[in-house]
């Protein structure tokens, strides 16, 4: 190597002509350079090897020597093999989940809701409230048929989830699939009124369904069909040979519905006939003396006060119940009060869990006595199988947060980074929070909407669950630092949901931290959704060649000149 | 810049993202080969390198959601994998420094164009890869980054932790190191022949 000659009108430095090959100088110095290496043969000798030398390089770094190692070649299979075991853990644990669901909250509720006479007009509806899926079949089937049966089922999900290579297509046929039994007949004929105060006349006959809005709809005439109603007031003075399903503040049926009731109001009185069932989520229920129902009242809500005939039971949740006339059937009651007057008449059995004893009337006329059980309200705090459940409880939520922190890493270490936006978590989970059974609620009124209602029930109550587990883990990492994998942050979680649950037992403010976490957790969730239910900028766009970006002030440089 | 023979799988990247298990297996089939090179390429050993892949691709699982589709996933990929690499580097830094601190104050002396050609042109690939074998953590990785994963002197900057203007000089330098160590290789050839 010869000695170091600097830019000195003579030749240029190796530096300068390096960046010049790398397309590093500036328009100005790239043109300089450029005019120089074509007078100098030094220079352009130079540019030349450097050019030579990088392409060199690039195509030693480049040739394939040695192949990828047997390690790396089998590290894909040994993590899919091992994504099998997970698989089959998370089936094993999902149908225990599963069928611990059904046995402690469907099951009951069923019984409770078959015994209310509830039933929907949809097939699904059918299915799982008329009890058709299961009769017949509770006697055969024992838990470990059950895990078998859900274990084929979800090995069978995975090896289609192969072919079809996109698990939002499963998602979409089972949702469709959902949907088909969901939907009801179609209706032979619909009309739709809507105005001030639509009404159906007293000389008109409907033949169909009928959908109405306004602030007093009135119905003084016939329809032969359902009644979709919402308005300020409802009205039905004449005859509805189907069913009727409204939301309104006021109901008032003075005339006869052949089918059921079932509505979200405020108040409803009913001085004349309902055929069938009567359902309400609201506030005051009011069978008069000259009202009558042939099946059942399902309520959910503060006063059900029945002057009138029943046909068969009353299931309510709520304040309480005030009867003074006659049902054939029983009483399932689990509210504040039950006030039995004089003039009643009981045919079925009574269970009524309150507050206080019921209130009967030595002249009531009752099958059997009131089965009563006080309501319990506050936790034993001193008894030892309190904190033994309390452990059972800790562990079963953080057993749940592990199968769904393995099978949606990504969800779950999203979700556990929006819990610390603080604000928009907090917020957006007191709206979803509140508003999402709210929702439910009103989808539940209408025969299409039950099925949507009733998942989105569900889903807001695995969110409720999901939220705590959520907020665990971000107690976690507040504690033990942050976690960039999936097994370090279930770890956190499992710390931190022991901290949260210890705080929830603490006397009089526990549901403070209990509900704040569920809804601070559900926000988290809601944030992620939002984000993901937004549109991506489409990832099509083909891709060249890479070539390093320009310095702003534009560069210079190129290819040796001859 | 893509891996190469590889053109940017858009829609597996976005199954990938979305959680896809087969999409992801996908991308490791598609890139680990070229990653492996890189890692190859920038770390002493091959077992470091081989480390240094499965690591990557681990790293990728937890960090995909921040790749921005807009962008090309090679380039992104490559950056993931420098810097982790250079983690790994920056480990031994004592040693390294010791091994290189001296070099770095010396001034680069300039070289005869003539000899420089006859030098390359007399080189193979498998010389100038067993001669950068020898060089030091920086030289290499940032030979590594240019040549081979066509990083800008921007990427390389950061990822190296050096200023932009700086760039230039250490790959300057780490030629000249090659060029040592080849120059010493063939003298070490030479020697084994006589």
């Amino acid at each position: 190597m010869s000695e170091v000659p600097k830019d000195n009108g003579k030749h240029l430095d190796e530096m300068t002509l390096l960046l010049y090959v790398e397309r590093q100088l500036d328009r100005a110095r790239g043109m300089e350079v450029s005019a120089h290496t074509q007078e100098c043969e030094t220079c352009r000798t130079l540019l030349r090897a450097l050019e030579r030398e990088s392409r060199l390089l690039t195509r030693a770094m480049l040739e394939e020597d040695e192949p990828l190692p047997s390690r790396l070649a089998q590290f894909q299979e040994r993590a899919r093999k091992s994504m099998q075991w997970i698989w089959g853990l998370v089936f094993g644990l999902a149908a225990t989940g599963a069928y611990a669901l059904y046995t402690s909250y469907i099951q009951p509720w069923q019984l409770q809701l078959e015994q209310a006479g509830f039933g929907g007009s949809n097939l699904l509806g059918l299915l799982i409230f008329q009890g058709a899926m299961w009769k017949g079949w509770q006697s055969v089937i024992t838990l470990l048929e059950v895990l078998a049966m859900l274990t084929l089922v979800g090995l069978g999900a995975v090896f289609f989830r192969r072919r079809i290579r996109r698990g939002s297509a499963l998602a979409l046929v089972f949702a469709g699939f959902c949907t088909v039994l969901a939907i009801g007949p179609a209706a032979s004929a619909t009309e739709f009124r809507k105005g001030q105060s639509p009404t159906v006349n007293k000389d008109e006959t409907i033949k169909g369904d009928i959908y109405m809005s306004g602030e007093r709809v009135k119905i003084e005439g016939q329809v032969e069909g359902d009644v979709f109603a919402a308005g300020k007031d409802i009205e039905i003075d004449g005859h509805v040979t189907g069913d009727v399903i409204c939301a309104g503040r006021y109901l008032q049926v003075r005339g006869t519905v052949d089918g059921n009731v079932r509505s979200a109001g405020n108040t409803a009185v009913i001085s004349g006939s309902v055929g069938k069932n009567v359902m309400w989520f609201g506030d005051v229920v009011t069978v008069e003396s000259t009202g009558k129902i042939g099946g059942s009242v399902t309520m959910f809500g503060d006063t059900l006060a029945i002057d009138g005939h029943l046909g068969r039971d009353i299931l309510f949740f709520g304040g309480g119940i005030n009867l003074n006339g006659g049902i054939e059937g029983g009483i399932r009651e689990k509210g504040h009060t039950l006030i039995i007057g004089a003039g009643a008449q009981v045919g079925g059995p009574i269970h009524f869990e309150g507050e206080k004893p019921a209130e009967v009337s030595s002249s009531a006329k009752l099958a059997s006595p009131v089965e009563f059980k006080q309501m319990e309200r506050k936790k034993e705090y001193r008894d030892s199988s309190y904190y033994i459940w309390q452990v059972i409880w800790a562990a079963a939520y953080i057993l749940f947060g592990l199968v769904l922190f393995a099978l949606m890493p990504n969800f779950s270490e999203e979700v556990v980074k929006s819990t610390e936006q603080y604000g928009a978590a907090a917020g957006l989970g007191i709206l979803v929070g509140c508003g999402l059974p709210i929702a439910a609620l009103i989808a539940c009124i209408t025969v299409v909407g039950l099925f949507i209602g009733i998942s989105a029930f569900f889903l807001w109550y695995a969110a409720l669950h999901f939220g705590q587990i959520v907020v665990g883990a971000l107690i976690g990492q507040w504690l033990m630092g942050r976690a960039g994998e999936t097994w370090p942050l279930i770890g956190r979680m499992a710390v931190g949901f022991v901290v949260l649950r210890l705080c929830t037992m603490i006397p009089h403010v526990g549901w403070v931290f209990k509900y704040g976490a569920a809804l601070w957790g559900i926000g988290a969730i809601s944030l992620v959704v939002y984000r993901r239910l937004q549109p991506v900028i489409a990832p099509g766009m083909p891709s060249g060649p890479f070539a390093p970006p320009m310095p702003p002030s534009a560069t210079m440089g190129g290819a040796v000149p001859a | 810049m893509s891996a190469p023979g590889i053109t940017e799988p858009t829609e597996v990247i976005a199954r990938a993202k979305a959680g896809d298990g087969e999409a992801w297996g996908q991308l490791y089939h598609d890139y680990a080969p070229a990653i492996f090179r890189f890692c190859r390429r920038a770390l002493p050993t091959r077992e470091d390198a081989e480390d240094a892949t499965m690591e990557v691709f681990m790293k990728l699982k937890g960090k995909l959601n921040q790749y921005d589709t807009t962008r090309s996933f090679s380039a992104w990929l490559y950056k993931v994998a420098a810097n982790h690499c250079w983690d790994m580097l920056r480990r031994r830094k004592i040693r390294q420094d010791k091994e290189t601190g001296d070099l770095e104050n010396l001034p680069l002396e300039h070289p005869d164009p003539s000899q420089l050609e006859k030098l390359i042109e007399e080189r193979s690939s498998e010389e100038v890869r067993r001669a950068l074998d020898k060089l030091g953590a920086r030289a290499r990785m940032a030979l590594v980054m240019r040549y081979y994963s066509d990083m800008s002197y921007d990427e390389i900057a950061d990822a190296l932790g050096v200023r932009r203007a700086f760039v230039g000089v250490v790959l300057l330098r780490a030629r000249h190191e090659l060029r040592q160590a080849l120059e010493g290789n063939a003298a070490l050839a030479a020697g084994g022949a006589s």
